[in-house]
Protein backbone atom coordinates (compact mmCIF):
# COMPACT_ATOMS: atom_id res chain seq x y z
CA UNK A 1 0.00 0.00 0.00
CA UNK A 2 2.94 2.04 1.19
CA UNK A 3 4.61 1.49 -2.15
CA UNK A 4 1.62 1.84 -4.20
CA UNK A 5 1.42 5.31 -3.03
CA UNK A 6 5.38 5.87 -2.98
CA UNK A 7 4.79 5.34 -6.58
CA UNK A 8 1.68 7.68 -7.19
CA UNK A 9 3.22 10.69 -5.60
CA UNK A 10 6.54 9.91 -8.02
CA UNK A 11 4.14 9.96 -10.68
CA UNK A 12 2.50 13.42 -9.79
CA UNK A 13 5.30 14.56 -9.11
CA UNK A 14 6.84 13.80 -12.40
CA UNK A 15 3.43 15.39 -13.80
CA UNK A 16 4.63 18.63 -11.68
CA UNK A 17 8.37 19.01 -11.92
CA UNK A 18 9.22 17.24 -15.60
CA UNK A 19 8.39 19.18 -18.82
CA UNK A 20 8.65 15.22 -20.98
CA UNK A 21 5.45 14.46 -18.51
CA UNK A 22 3.31 17.56 -19.13
CA UNK A 23 3.87 16.99 -22.78
CA UNK A 24 3.30 13.83 -22.13
CA UNK A 25 -0.30 13.71 -20.83
CA UNK A 26 -1.86 16.70 -22.49
CA UNK A 27 -0.94 14.97 -26.04
CA UNK A 28 -2.88 11.80 -24.09
CA UNK A 29 -5.61 13.58 -22.91
CA UNK A 30 -6.03 15.11 -26.83
CA UNK A 31 -5.50 11.59 -28.45
CA UNK A 32 -7.69 10.69 -25.79
CA UNK A 33 -10.90 12.63 -26.62
CA UNK A 34 -9.97 12.97 -30.07
CA UNK A 35 -9.35 8.93 -31.10
CA UNK A 36 -12.62 7.76 -29.87
CA UNK A 37 -14.95 10.37 -30.97
CA UNK A 38 -13.42 9.61 -34.96
CA UNK A 39 -13.70 5.79 -33.97
CA UNK A 40 -17.61 6.21 -32.96
CA UNK A 41 -18.22 7.39 -36.51
CA UNK A 42 -16.05 4.45 -37.86
CA UNK A 43 -17.49 1.83 -35.63
CA UNK A 44 -21.42 2.68 -37.17
CA UNK A 45 -19.77 2.87 -40.56
CA UNK A 46 -18.58 -0.20 -39.93
CA UNK A 47 -14.94 0.16 -40.98
CA UNK A 48 -13.52 -0.43 -37.81
CA UNK A 49 -10.15 -2.38 -39.46
CA UNK A 50 -9.53 1.67 -41.40
CA UNK A 51 -7.64 2.76 -38.48
CA UNK A 52 -5.39 -0.30 -38.56
CA UNK A 53 -4.81 -0.17 -42.50
CA UNK A 54 -4.16 3.57 -42.17
CA UNK A 55 -1.54 3.11 -39.40
CA UNK A 56 0.18 0.56 -41.62
CA UNK A 57 0.12 3.21 -44.47
CA UNK A 58 1.23 5.85 -42.44
CA UNK A 59 4.20 3.90 -41.59
CA UNK A 60 5.43 3.05 -44.98
CA UNK A 61 5.45 7.00 -45.12
CA UNK A 62 7.35 7.19 -41.98
CA UNK A 63 9.98 4.82 -42.64
CA UNK A 64 10.80 6.96 -45.98
CA UNK A 65 10.37 9.48 -43.97
CA UNK A 66 13.00 8.31 -42.46
CA UNK A 67 15.32 7.21 -45.23
CA UNK A 68 14.79 10.47 -47.18
CA UNK A 69 16.73 12.06 -43.75
CA UNK A 70 19.01 9.63 -42.50
CA UNK A 71 20.50 8.35 -45.75
CA UNK A 72 19.72 10.75 -48.70
CA UNK A 73 20.09 13.70 -45.80
CA UNK A 74 17.35 15.63 -47.23
CA UNK A 75 16.41 18.18 -44.90
CA UNK A 76 12.54 17.26 -44.52
CA UNK A 77 12.02 18.32 -40.79
CA UNK A 78 10.13 15.27 -38.78
CA UNK A 79 9.14 12.41 -41.00
CA UNK A 80 5.83 12.48 -39.09
CA UNK A 81 4.90 14.74 -42.10
CA UNK A 82 5.74 12.28 -44.50
CA UNK A 83 3.50 9.72 -42.32
CA UNK A 84 0.82 12.28 -41.97
CA UNK A 85 0.56 12.91 -45.90
CA UNK A 86 0.76 9.16 -46.46
CA UNK A 87 -2.42 8.61 -44.19
CA UNK A 88 -4.04 10.76 -46.16
CA UNK A 89 -2.97 9.27 -49.42
CA UNK A 90 -4.00 5.35 -48.05
CA UNK A 91 -7.48 7.13 -46.95
CA UNK A 92 -7.62 8.15 -50.58
CA UNK A 93 -6.76 4.83 -51.80
CA UNK A 94 -9.15 3.30 -49.78
CA UNK A 95 -12.52 5.47 -50.91
CA UNK A 96 -11.17 4.47 -54.54
CA UNK A 97 -11.03 0.97 -54.24
CA UNK A 98 -14.33 0.59 -52.41
CA UNK A 99 -15.58 2.85 -54.93
CA UNK A 100 -14.32 0.56 -57.65
CA UNK A 101 -15.38 -2.72 -55.51
CA UNK A 102 -18.61 -1.81 -54.85
CA UNK A 103 -19.88 -5.12 -53.88
CA UNK A 104 -16.47 -6.30 -52.07
CA UNK A 105 -15.78 -2.70 -50.28
CA UNK A 106 -13.84 -4.62 -48.00
CA UNK A 107 -11.55 -6.11 -50.29
CA UNK A 108 -9.71 -2.38 -50.45
CA UNK A 109 -8.53 -2.77 -46.49
CA UNK A 110 -6.67 -5.53 -47.17
CA UNK A 111 -4.72 -4.49 -50.08
CA UNK A 112 -3.67 -0.81 -48.98
CA UNK A 113 -2.59 -2.58 -45.69
CA UNK A 114 -0.32 -5.17 -47.46
CA UNK A 115 1.37 -2.02 -49.59
CA UNK A 116 1.75 0.35 -46.73
CA UNK A 117 3.42 -3.09 -44.95
CA UNK A 118 5.73 -3.65 -48.24
CA UNK A 119 7.02 -0.06 -48.30
CA UNK A 120 7.76 0.13 -44.67
CA UNK A 121 9.71 -3.47 -44.83
CA UNK A 122 11.35 -1.96 -48.07
CA UNK A 123 12.23 1.35 -46.59
CA UNK A 124 13.17 0.71 -43.11
CA UNK A 125 15.64 -1.65 -44.82
CA UNK A 126 17.24 1.15 -47.10
CA UNK A 127 17.02 4.05 -43.64
CA UNK A 128 19.46 1.41 -42.05
CA UNK A 129 17.12 -1.95 -40.51
CA UNK A 130 15.40 -1.69 -37.65
CA UNK A 131 16.29 1.08 -34.81
CA UNK A 132 14.73 2.66 -32.03
CA UNK A 133 12.62 5.25 -34.24
CA UNK A 134 10.94 2.73 -36.15
CA UNK A 135 10.25 0.67 -32.88
CA UNK A 136 9.23 3.99 -31.19
CA UNK A 137 6.63 4.16 -34.19
CA UNK A 138 5.46 0.50 -34.34
CA UNK A 139 4.71 0.61 -30.12
CA UNK A 140 4.71 4.29 -29.47
CA UNK A 141 6.62 6.73 -27.48
CA UNK A 142 4.34 9.04 -25.38
CA UNK A 143 7.08 10.31 -23.01
CA UNK A 144 9.23 11.39 -26.05
CA UNK A 145 6.70 14.11 -27.31
CA UNK A 146 8.50 17.46 -27.69
CA UNK A 147 6.77 20.64 -27.74
CA UNK A 148 5.99 20.70 -31.58
CA UNK A 149 3.87 17.62 -31.69
CA UNK A 150 1.94 18.71 -28.43
CA UNK A 151 1.12 21.93 -30.55
CA UNK A 152 0.33 20.11 -33.72
CA UNK A 153 -2.08 18.05 -31.57
CA UNK A 154 -3.80 21.09 -29.64
CA UNK A 155 -4.08 22.64 -32.86
CA UNK A 156 -5.62 19.40 -34.92
CA UNK A 157 -7.67 18.65 -31.72
CA UNK A 158 -9.58 22.08 -31.81
CA UNK A 159 -9.78 22.19 -35.46
CA UNK A 160 -11.63 19.07 -35.75
CA UNK A 161 -13.69 19.08 -33.16
CA UNK A 162 -15.14 22.20 -33.94
CA UNK A 163 -15.80 20.68 -37.75
CA UNK A 164 -17.73 18.11 -35.73
CA UNK A 165 -19.71 20.78 -33.72
CA UNK A 166 -20.49 22.88 -36.92
CA UNK A 167 -21.33 19.95 -38.96
CA UNK A 168 -22.87 17.44 -36.19
CA UNK A 169 -26.30 16.80 -37.77
CA UNK A 170 -25.00 16.01 -41.03
CA UNK A 171 -22.07 13.84 -39.81
CA UNK A 172 -24.56 11.73 -37.54
CA UNK A 173 -26.70 11.39 -40.38
CA UNK A 174 -24.81 10.44 -43.04
CA UNK A 175 -22.71 7.55 -40.35
CA UNK A 176 -26.32 6.48 -39.45
CA UNK A 177 -27.98 6.19 -43.20
CA UNK A 178 -25.89 7.59 -46.47
CA UNK A 179 -29.04 7.41 -48.23
CA UNK A 180 -31.34 8.73 -46.30
CA UNK A 181 -28.47 11.66 -46.10
CA UNK A 182 -28.85 12.03 -49.50
CA UNK A 183 -32.54 11.72 -50.04
CA UNK A 184 -32.30 15.31 -47.85
CA UNK A 185 -29.76 16.57 -50.59
CA UNK A 186 -26.90 16.52 -48.06
CA UNK A 187 -23.64 16.14 -50.24
CA UNK A 188 -22.18 13.23 -49.12
CA UNK A 189 -19.36 12.53 -51.24
CA UNK A 190 -17.90 15.81 -50.10
CA UNK A 191 -18.11 15.29 -46.54
CA UNK A 192 -16.60 11.39 -47.00
CA UNK A 193 -13.77 12.81 -48.79
CA UNK A 194 -12.96 15.32 -45.72
CA UNK A 195 -13.78 12.58 -43.36
CA UNK A 196 -11.36 10.51 -44.81
CA UNK A 197 -8.66 13.18 -44.45
CA UNK A 198 -9.39 13.58 -40.83
CA UNK A 199 -9.31 10.37 -40.43
CA UNK A 200 -5.70 9.56 -41.85
CA UNK A 201 -4.71 12.70 -40.14
CA UNK A 202 -6.00 11.52 -37.06
CA UNK A 203 -4.20 8.13 -37.03
CA UNK A 204 -1.28 9.39 -37.82
CA UNK A 205 -0.95 11.64 -34.75
CA UNK A 206 -2.12 9.01 -32.52
CA UNK A 207 0.85 6.87 -33.73
CA UNK A 208 3.20 8.84 -31.43
CA UNK A 209 0.89 7.54 -28.56
CA UNK A 210 0.59 4.26 -28.83
CA UNK A 211 2.67 3.15 -32.23
CA UNK A 212 1.23 1.91 -35.77
CA UNK A 213 0.08 -1.70 -34.32
CA UNK A 214 -2.30 -0.38 -31.82
CA UNK A 215 -3.56 2.79 -33.13
CA UNK A 216 -6.98 0.80 -34.20
CA UNK A 217 -7.62 0.16 -30.52
CA UNK A 218 -7.58 3.67 -29.36
CA UNK A 219 -10.07 4.33 -31.63
CA UNK A 220 -12.38 1.29 -31.23
CA UNK A 221 -12.10 -0.39 -27.83
CA UNK A 222 -13.23 2.73 -25.62
CA UNK A 223 -16.30 2.46 -28.19
CA UNK A 224 -16.78 -0.76 -28.22
CA UNK A 225 -17.35 -0.88 -24.41
CA UNK A 226 -19.48 2.16 -24.49
CA UNK A 227 -21.90 0.98 -27.28
CA UNK A 228 -22.99 -2.05 -24.62
CA UNK A 229 -23.87 0.51 -22.34
CA UNK A 230 -25.15 4.03 -23.70
CA UNK A 231 -28.84 4.53 -24.02
CA UNK A 232 -28.36 7.26 -25.99
CA UNK A 233 -25.44 8.49 -28.99
CA UNK A 234 -24.35 11.21 -26.58
CA UNK A 235 -24.07 9.43 -24.30
CA UNK A 236 -22.46 6.80 -25.46
CA UNK A 237 -19.83 9.04 -27.02
CA UNK A 238 -19.31 10.82 -23.78
CA UNK A 239 -18.71 7.23 -21.98
CA UNK A 240 -16.08 5.83 -24.51
CA UNK A 241 -14.47 9.46 -23.98
CA UNK A 242 -14.32 8.47 -20.31
CA UNK A 243 -13.26 5.50 -20.97
CA UNK A 244 -10.31 6.70 -22.94
CA UNK A 245 -9.11 8.99 -20.53
CA UNK A 246 -9.31 6.42 -17.92
CA UNK A 247 -7.06 4.14 -19.95
CA UNK A 248 -4.54 7.09 -21.29
CA UNK A 249 -3.74 8.57 -17.48
CA UNK A 250 -3.97 4.97 -16.21
CA UNK A 251 -1.99 3.66 -18.81
CA UNK A 252 0.45 6.68 -18.66
CA UNK A 253 1.01 6.36 -14.30
CA UNK A 254 2.21 2.36 -15.39
CA UNK A 255 4.06 2.92 -18.07
CA UNK A 256 6.12 6.00 -16.11
CA UNK A 257 6.21 4.04 -13.18
CA UNK A 258 7.27 0.58 -14.43
CA UNK A 259 9.33 1.81 -17.65
CA UNK A 260 6.12 -0.57 -19.22
CA UNK A 261 5.79 0.78 -23.12
CA UNK A 262 3.31 3.48 -23.16
CA UNK A 263 0.89 2.24 -25.89
CA UNK A 264 1.04 -1.15 -24.80
CA UNK A 265 -0.21 0.19 -21.37
CA UNK A 266 -2.64 2.20 -22.64
CA UNK A 267 -4.89 -0.20 -24.97
CA UNK A 268 -4.51 -2.98 -22.36
CA UNK A 269 -6.34 -0.34 -19.61
CA UNK A 270 -8.56 -0.28 -22.20
CA UNK A 271 -9.31 -3.90 -23.17
CA UNK A 272 -9.46 -4.17 -19.42
CA UNK A 273 -12.42 -2.43 -19.45
CA UNK A 274 -13.66 -3.23 -21.75
CA UNK A 275 -14.01 -7.07 -20.11
CA UNK A 276 -15.38 -5.51 -17.29
CA UNK A 277 -18.09 -4.00 -19.22
CA UNK A 278 -18.99 -7.04 -20.65
CA UNK A 279 -18.83 -9.20 -17.23
CA UNK A 280 -20.76 -6.80 -15.58
CA UNK A 281 -23.34 -6.65 -18.43
CA UNK A 282 -23.56 -10.53 -18.06
CA UNK A 283 -23.67 -10.51 -14.54
CA UNK A 284 -26.71 -7.90 -14.04
CA UNK A 285 -28.39 -9.26 -17.29
CA UNK A 286 -30.36 -12.44 -17.19
CA UNK A 287 -30.31 -14.47 -19.65
CA UNK A 288 -34.23 -13.73 -20.78
CA UNK A 289 -33.31 -9.61 -20.87
CA UNK A 290 -33.68 -9.01 -24.01
CA UNK A 291 -36.34 -11.11 -24.93
CA UNK A 292 -37.71 -8.84 -22.01
CA UNK A 293 -36.89 -5.79 -23.78
CA UNK A 294 -39.03 -6.96 -26.71
CA UNK A 295 -41.78 -7.72 -24.60
CA UNK A 296 -42.30 -4.73 -23.15
CA UNK A 297 -41.37 -3.02 -26.54
CA UNK A 298 -44.64 -5.21 -28.32
CA UNK A 299 -46.73 -3.83 -24.98
CA UNK A 300 -45.82 -0.40 -25.41
CA UNK A 301 -47.11 -0.68 -28.87
CA UNK A 302 -51.00 -1.84 -27.91
CA UNK B 1 -46.81 18.03 -54.86
CA UNK B 2 -47.40 17.26 -58.42
CA UNK B 3 -45.75 13.86 -60.00
CA UNK B 4 -45.29 13.67 -63.63
CA UNK B 5 -43.49 11.17 -65.29
CA UNK B 6 -43.05 10.72 -69.01
CA UNK B 7 -42.49 7.50 -71.21
CA UNK B 8 -39.42 6.66 -68.45
CA UNK B 9 -37.56 3.59 -69.80
CA UNK B 10 -34.84 2.58 -67.50
CA UNK B 11 -32.04 -0.05 -67.61
CA UNK B 12 -29.40 -1.33 -64.98
CA UNK B 13 -26.65 -2.32 -67.45
CA UNK B 14 -28.38 -2.82 -70.30
CA UNK B 15 -31.31 -4.70 -68.63
CA UNK B 16 -34.67 -2.66 -69.28
CA UNK B 17 -36.57 -2.36 -65.94
CA UNK B 18 -39.23 -0.02 -66.93
CA UNK B 19 -40.78 0.21 -69.98
CA UNK B 20 -42.21 3.97 -71.20
CA UNK B 21 -43.87 4.13 -67.93
CA UNK B 22 -45.76 7.62 -67.64
CA UNK B 23 -47.71 9.01 -64.79
CA UNK B 24 -49.57 12.08 -63.68
CA UNK B 25 -50.29 12.64 -60.40
CA UNK B 26 -51.72 15.90 -58.88
CA UNK B 27 -51.52 17.63 -55.62
CA UNK B 28 -53.38 15.08 -52.17
CA UNK B 29 -53.31 12.35 -55.33
CA UNK B 30 -53.06 8.50 -52.91
CA UNK B 31 -51.26 5.92 -55.64
CA UNK B 32 -50.06 2.42 -55.06
CA UNK B 33 -48.23 0.48 -57.25
CA UNK B 34 -48.17 -3.14 -57.50
CA UNK B 35 -46.92 -5.71 -58.70
CA UNK B 36 -44.22 -8.66 -58.51
CA UNK B 37 -41.06 -8.89 -57.25
CA UNK B 38 -38.63 -7.64 -59.93
CA UNK B 39 -41.56 -5.75 -61.67
CA UNK B 40 -39.94 -2.38 -61.25
CA UNK B 41 -41.35 -1.13 -58.53
CA UNK B 42 -38.80 -0.04 -56.58
CA UNK B 43 -36.80 1.14 -59.08
CA UNK B 44 -39.60 3.40 -60.65
CA UNK B 45 -39.33 4.91 -56.80
CA UNK B 46 -35.61 5.26 -56.52
CA UNK B 47 -36.06 7.39 -60.19
CA UNK B 48 -38.82 9.94 -58.92
CA UNK B 49 -36.48 10.04 -55.39
CA UNK B 50 -33.24 11.37 -57.60
CA UNK B 51 -31.19 8.23 -56.70
CA UNK B 52 -31.53 6.42 -60.42
CA UNK B 53 -30.35 9.22 -62.64
CA UNK B 54 -32.74 9.54 -65.11
CA UNK B 55 -32.31 11.27 -68.82
CA UNK B 56 -34.02 14.96 -68.82
CA UNK B 57 -37.45 15.89 -68.99
CA UNK B 58 -38.84 12.36 -67.93
CA UNK B 59 -39.60 13.20 -64.14
CA UNK B 60 -41.25 16.37 -63.18
CA UNK B 61 -41.73 17.51 -59.42
CA UNK B 62 -44.55 20.59 -59.25
CA UNK B 63 -43.13 21.08 -63.10
CA UNK B 64 -39.69 21.34 -63.07
CA UNK B 65 -37.18 18.64 -64.05
CA UNK B 66 -36.25 16.55 -61.72
CA UNK B 67 -32.48 17.15 -62.05
CA UNK B 68 -32.45 20.41 -61.40
CA UNK B 69 -35.02 20.28 -58.44
CA UNK B 70 -33.26 21.09 -55.35
CA UNK B 71 -35.76 21.10 -52.94
CA UNK B 72 -35.25 17.07 -51.82
CA UNK B 73 -36.72 18.04 -47.84
CA UNK B 74 -40.31 18.76 -49.70
CA UNK B 75 -40.17 14.65 -50.31
CA UNK B 76 -40.50 12.42 -47.49
CA UNK B 77 -39.43 8.79 -47.57
CA UNK B 78 -39.85 5.70 -45.52
CA UNK B 79 -37.73 2.50 -47.05
CA UNK B 80 -38.18 -0.75 -47.56
CA UNK B 81 -37.49 -2.83 -44.46
CA UNK B 82 -35.70 0.06 -43.10
CA UNK B 83 -32.28 -1.67 -43.33
CA UNK B 84 -30.03 0.85 -44.59
CA UNK B 85 -29.73 2.34 -41.40
CA UNK B 86 -27.08 0.84 -38.73
CA UNK B 87 -28.88 -0.40 -35.56
CA UNK B 88 -26.86 -1.42 -33.34
CA UNK B 89 -24.83 1.46 -32.33
CA UNK B 90 -27.00 3.54 -29.73
CA UNK B 91 -29.20 6.24 -30.81
CA UNK B 92 -32.93 7.43 -29.52
CA UNK B 93 -35.39 8.50 -31.55
CA UNK B 94 -35.19 11.90 -30.27
CA UNK B 95 -31.71 12.24 -32.24
CA UNK B 96 -32.91 10.62 -35.41
CA UNK B 97 -35.34 13.06 -36.05
CA UNK B 98 -32.58 16.29 -34.65
CA UNK B 99 -30.41 14.66 -37.27
CA UNK B 100 -32.89 14.15 -39.53
CA UNK B 101 -34.24 17.49 -39.34
CA UNK B 102 -33.42 20.53 -41.51
CA UNK B 103 -36.42 22.98 -41.86
CA UNK B 104 -38.11 25.29 -39.53
CA UNK B 105 -39.96 23.01 -36.86
CA UNK B 106 -41.24 24.07 -33.28
CA UNK B 107 -40.93 22.24 -30.60
CA UNK B 108 -44.47 21.89 -29.93
CA UNK B 109 -45.42 20.88 -33.16
CA UNK B 110 -42.39 18.41 -33.03
CA UNK B 111 -44.09 17.08 -30.20
CA UNK B 112 -47.63 17.05 -31.86
CA UNK B 113 -46.10 15.02 -35.03
CA UNK B 114 -45.19 12.19 -32.01
CA UNK B 115 -47.52 12.37 -30.15
CA UNK B 116 -49.54 11.73 -33.57
CA UNK B 117 -47.33 9.03 -34.54
CA UNK B 118 -47.73 7.43 -31.54
CA UNK B 119 -43.78 7.38 -30.34
CA UNK B 120 -44.62 10.38 -27.86
CA UNK B 121 -43.60 8.21 -25.14
CA UNK B 122 -40.72 6.78 -27.22
CA UNK B 123 -38.65 9.80 -27.31
CA UNK B 124 -35.81 8.86 -25.36
CA UNK B 125 -35.35 5.31 -26.01
CA UNK B 126 -32.71 3.65 -28.02
CA UNK B 127 -34.41 2.51 -31.01
CA UNK B 128 -32.58 -1.09 -30.46
CA UNK B 129 -35.01 -1.48 -27.89
CA UNK B 130 -38.25 -0.77 -30.36
CA UNK B 131 -40.76 -3.42 -31.93
CA UNK B 132 -41.00 -3.44 -35.32
CA UNK B 133 -44.30 -1.77 -35.75
CA UNK B 134 -42.71 1.03 -33.28
CA UNK B 135 -39.79 1.55 -35.36
CA UNK B 136 -41.87 1.68 -38.76
CA UNK B 137 -44.06 4.95 -37.08
CA UNK B 138 -40.15 6.33 -35.85
CA UNK B 139 -39.09 6.23 -40.08
CA UNK B 140 -42.77 7.90 -40.77
CA UNK B 141 -42.50 9.99 -38.31
CA UNK B 142 -38.99 11.03 -39.64
CA UNK B 143 -40.31 11.19 -43.24
CA UNK B 144 -42.65 14.31 -41.97
CA UNK B 145 -40.14 15.86 -39.35
CA UNK B 146 -39.60 18.40 -42.72
CA UNK B 147 -43.06 18.72 -43.33
CA UNK B 148 -42.69 16.92 -46.80
CA UNK B 149 -45.44 17.16 -50.04
CA UNK B 150 -44.80 13.73 -51.44
CA UNK B 151 -44.76 11.02 -48.98
CA UNK B 152 -43.11 7.93 -50.62
CA UNK B 153 -43.82 4.18 -49.05
CA UNK B 154 -41.66 1.39 -49.97
CA UNK B 155 -43.26 -1.38 -48.90
CA UNK B 156 -43.89 0.30 -45.92
CA UNK B 157 -45.92 -2.75 -43.90
CA UNK B 158 -43.66 -6.18 -44.72
CA UNK B 159 -42.53 -8.08 -41.57
CA UNK B 160 -44.97 -5.62 -39.05
CA UNK B 161 -47.67 -6.82 -36.92
CA UNK B 162 -51.68 -6.88 -38.56
CA UNK B 163 -52.31 -3.87 -35.82
CA UNK B 164 -49.09 -1.90 -36.15
CA UNK B 165 -50.27 -2.29 -40.09
CA UNK B 166 -53.83 -1.03 -39.36
CA UNK B 167 -52.47 1.94 -37.41
CA UNK B 168 -49.77 2.68 -39.77
CA UNK B 169 -52.22 3.05 -42.95
CA UNK B 170 -54.65 5.49 -40.37
CA UNK B 171 -51.48 7.62 -39.87
CA UNK B 172 -50.71 7.50 -44.05
CA UNK B 173 -54.33 8.26 -44.69
CA UNK B 174 -54.48 11.14 -42.05
CA UNK B 175 -51.88 12.71 -44.20
CA UNK B 176 -53.01 12.29 -47.37
CA UNK B 177 -56.08 14.01 -46.15
CA UNK B 178 -53.86 17.41 -45.21
CA UNK B 179 -53.43 17.36 -48.79
CA UNK B 180 -49.78 15.28 -48.59
CA UNK B 181 -49.78 13.31 -52.03
CA UNK B 182 -48.55 9.63 -51.13
CA UNK B 183 -46.86 6.93 -53.12
CA UNK B 184 -47.32 3.64 -52.05
CA UNK B 185 -45.54 0.73 -53.07
CA UNK B 186 -46.72 -2.98 -52.31
CA UNK B 187 -47.07 -6.46 -53.57
CA UNK B 188 -49.91 -7.43 -51.75
CA UNK B 189 -52.49 -4.23 -51.17
CA UNK B 190 -55.27 -5.99 -49.13
CA UNK B 191 -58.91 -3.80 -49.45
CA UNK B 192 -59.94 -1.07 -47.17
CA UNK B 193 -56.54 0.20 -45.63
CA UNK B 194 -55.58 3.24 -47.45
CA UNK B 195 -58.20 5.57 -48.95
CA UNK B 196 -55.78 5.56 -52.21
CA UNK B 197 -57.26 6.84 -55.29
CA UNK B 198 -54.72 5.27 -58.13
CA UNK B 199 -53.30 1.99 -58.30
CA UNK B 200 -50.74 1.32 -60.90
CA UNK B 201 -50.06 -1.83 -61.75
CA UNK B 202 -46.03 -3.07 -63.25
CA UNK B 203 -45.49 -6.09 -65.05
CA UNK B 204 -42.37 -6.45 -66.46
CA UNK B 205 -41.70 -2.82 -66.29
CA UNK B 206 -44.52 -1.98 -68.29
CA UNK B 207 -47.47 0.38 -66.58
CA UNK B 208 -50.97 -0.10 -66.73
CA UNK B 209 -53.63 1.90 -64.23
CA UNK B 210 -56.44 0.30 -62.81
CA UNK B 211 -59.30 0.59 -61.35
CA UNK B 212 -59.39 -0.57 -57.09
CA UNK B 213 -62.43 -2.88 -58.26
CA UNK B 214 -60.63 -4.34 -60.66
CA UNK B 215 -57.38 -4.86 -58.84
CA UNK B 216 -59.44 -6.72 -56.28
CA UNK B 217 -61.09 -8.87 -58.06
CA UNK B 218 -58.55 -9.99 -60.12
CA UNK B 219 -55.34 -10.19 -58.13
CA UNK B 220 -51.77 -8.79 -59.04
CA UNK B 221 -51.85 -10.46 -62.36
Amino acid sequence: MEIDSLILMGFIRALIERQFMQFALITGILVGLLAPVIGSFVVIKRLSLIADTLSHFSLAGLSIGLFLLNILRLPIGDPLYVGMTFAVIGALLIEALRSYYKNYKEISMPIVISLGTALSALFISLAGGFNTEIYNYLFGSILTVGRNFVFIMAVTTFVILLLIAIFYKRIVIISFDERYARLLGIRVGVFQFFSTIILGLVVSLSIETVGVLLVGSLMIIPVAAAMKIGNSFKTTLLIAILFSEVSVILGLWLSYSFGFPSGATIVLFNILILLMVIIIKKIFSSPHAEEKVAMEAEVRTE
Amino acid sequence: MRVEVRNLSFSYDYRPVLRNVSLNLENGDFLVVVGNNGSGKSTLVKCILGINRVPEKKIFLDGMEINEFRRRLRIGYVPQKLDDFNYEFPITVNEIMHVSRYSRMRDEDKLALFDRMGILELQNENINTLSGGQLQRVFIARAMVNNPDLLILDEPTAGIDAESEAKFYRIVNDLNDEGVTVILISHNLKPGRSNFNRIMRLTDGRARTIAASEYFERGVD
